[in-house]
């Protein structure tokens, strides 16, 4: 196509100059002309693998996936599979600096940054002030956008001690028309509970309002289970991109709802007061349901 | 065997279990009561009436209705001791114009007023609506037989007022076994000890009437 282009240009530039008319459209094939040159010149630089792949600002974002438990201890009530949001923040010379979020955490981490072959790679600290806190390991791709590695806890007596991940680059974007699409009932695991599973489930009737985008009513959630009220409450704070310290709803946001992006542990400024509203209602029932439900009284 | 045992008759055993199983009932209604003291306008099933917690004839009529009707539960059931009638007539007439007052100017009419607001619609608001008609008309009925003296029939009346007064404990009672059984959604559960409720309690007065009234005399209702 380029070539054609070229061609064409070129025929349209041998004419004019043929024609022998004005200076000025002999000035535009010429430009193509260099350009094509310039970007050739690019290419060959790259191959030369000694300038940087690309401009490291590329590698700026948000990278998003499965954090999952390699070294655990099952006695300690491990969270086998979280999803975690590597936040690359900025790259200067050879340091690299960003933060991570996941199961209600954010933390922060540097590390050197290096080149290798043709791929980027890190070895980052968190500070380690936090029981938490450990050394990331992190292979960066350009092309995709995609981050692998390991993950390795400072502190060898938490319930997982490893975890590794393969995180795809995404944007996050706050979208109120954002909602849940469940296909039926959804089992609620709780490795924390004594009972895993207690016959508690989620059901699709957590998704039939959207809480973020319409003014709800007490009829119009009267009915409805508390566990499915606290999902559809949940679900606000999901669209803010909060990440989710309660076990429950974590595990449901982090492994059903593909959308879902954790991305601070603090969401109550980004709320608007239709959201501020719904919840204060939504929480009313659940409350309410928590106290009567199974009680004997109203 | 039992009476062998214990030294007491079957029949007194029956007596006391039943006063000892409405002594539970009712402290806990009491405990239901006392949530809304000192008073709250958002404390326990309040929680749920914010939308209609702003209408004054329903604030009055909900606070009439919890804090009336606990006094027709305890006044209520002294009625059917064969040995207070007896032994303390006066007693059990002034208990009776407690029952009777509270009943027909307090709890009855706020009943039917919580009962317009009633949550499962229209089902449950026909329900509680129904109930407290005929409880206020029952009620009306045995102080009027009484009047004339017709003790049978006001003693009859009596019975199904108190059953359906009754309702407060049943209902609470049937939502408690519904749930534990079949985890049903709380507004369908509500809905149906709406009706389950009362209606029961009503077959079962019907059938103690037959049972206590077959060999009296038939002359009045």
């Amino acid at each position: 196509m380029k070539v054609k282009q070229l061609f064409n240009f070129s025929v349209l530039a041998i004419c004019i100059s043929a024609c022998g008319d004005a200076k000025k459209p002999e000035e535009q094939p010429m430009h193509i002309i260099d350009t094509a040159a310039i970007d050739e010149g690019k290419l060959a630089l790259n191959n030369s693998a000694v300038e940087p792949l690309t401009e490291t600002s590329s590698l700026i974002g948000f990278y998003v996936g499965e954090f999952e438990a390699v070294v655990s201890d099952a006695k300690k009530a491990p969270s086998y599979f979280n999803r975690i949001n590597v936040s690359i923040d900025s790259i200067v010379d050879e340091e690299l600096f960003g933060h991570s979020v996941v199961a209600g955490n954010n933390r922060p981490f540097k590390g050197n940054f290096s080149q290798k072959d043709n791929l980027y790679i890190s070895e980052a600290k968190e500070p380690g002030n936090n029981k938490y806190d450990g050394v990331f390991t992190f292979t960066i791709f350009t092309q995709p956008g995609k981050i692998t590695g390991t993950w390795v806890a400072n502190d060898k007596k938490l319930a997982v001690t490893k975890r590794s991940y393969s995180l795809s680059k995404k944007v996050f974007q706050y979208d109120p028309q954002q909602n849940l699409n469940l296909g039926g009932r959804h089992g609620v695991y709780d490795p924390a509970a004594n009972n895993e599973f207690e016959g508690e489930f989620i059901t699709e009737e957590a998704g039939k309002f959207n809480a973020s985008a319409i003014v709800l009513q007490g009829k119009d959630i009267e009915n409805m289970y508390k566990r499915d009220l606290e999902v559809m409450r949940n679900t606000i704070y999901a669209r803010h991109g909060y990440s989710f310290k309660n076990r429950i709803m974590r595990y449901f946001f982090d492994s059903e709802i593909s959308w879902y992006i954790p991305v601070s542990t603090d969401v109550s400024k980004e709320l608007t007061d239709l959201e501020i509203k719904n919840i204060t209602l939504i929480k009313s029932y659940e409350e309410y349901a928590s106290a009567y439900y199974d009680s004997f009284g109203r | 065997m039992f009476s062998f045992l214990t030294g007491i008759s079957k029949n007194k055993f029956f007596i006391y279990s039943v006063l000892l199983a409405y002594t539970f009932f009712f402290w806990l209604m009491l405990k239901i009561t006392l949530q809304y003291i000192p008073i709250k306008t958002d404390a326990a099933f309040l929680a749920i009436k914010q939308s209609y917690i702003h209408l004054t004839h329903y604030r009055i009529a909900f606070f009439v209705h919890v804090f009336s009707a606990i006094f027709v539960l305890l006044a209520g059931f002294t009625q059917f001791s064969k040995k207070i009638r007896v032994k303390f007539p006066v007693i059990h007439k002034h208990l009776g114009w407690l029952y009777v007052i509270v009943t027909l100017f307090l709890a009855g009419p706020s009943g039917f007023i919580i009962g317009v607001y009633a949550n499962g619609g229209i089902s449950s608001k026909i329900a509680f609506c129904l109930l407290s008609i005929l409880w206020i008309l029952f009620t009306a009925l045995a102080l009027l037989k009484i009047t004339k003296k017709q003790v049978l029939s006001h003693r009859k009346w009596m019975i199904r007022s108190f059953a359906l007064a009754l309702s407060a404990i049943t209902l609470r009672a049937w939502k408690y076994i519904l749930v534990a059984l079949f985890h049903p959604k709380p507004m369908d559960v509500y809905q149906i000890v709406a009706w389950l409720g009362w209606t029961l309690n009503l077959v079962i007065a019907e059938i103690i009437i037959l049972n206590q009234f077959k060999n009296e005399s038939k002359t009045t209702l």
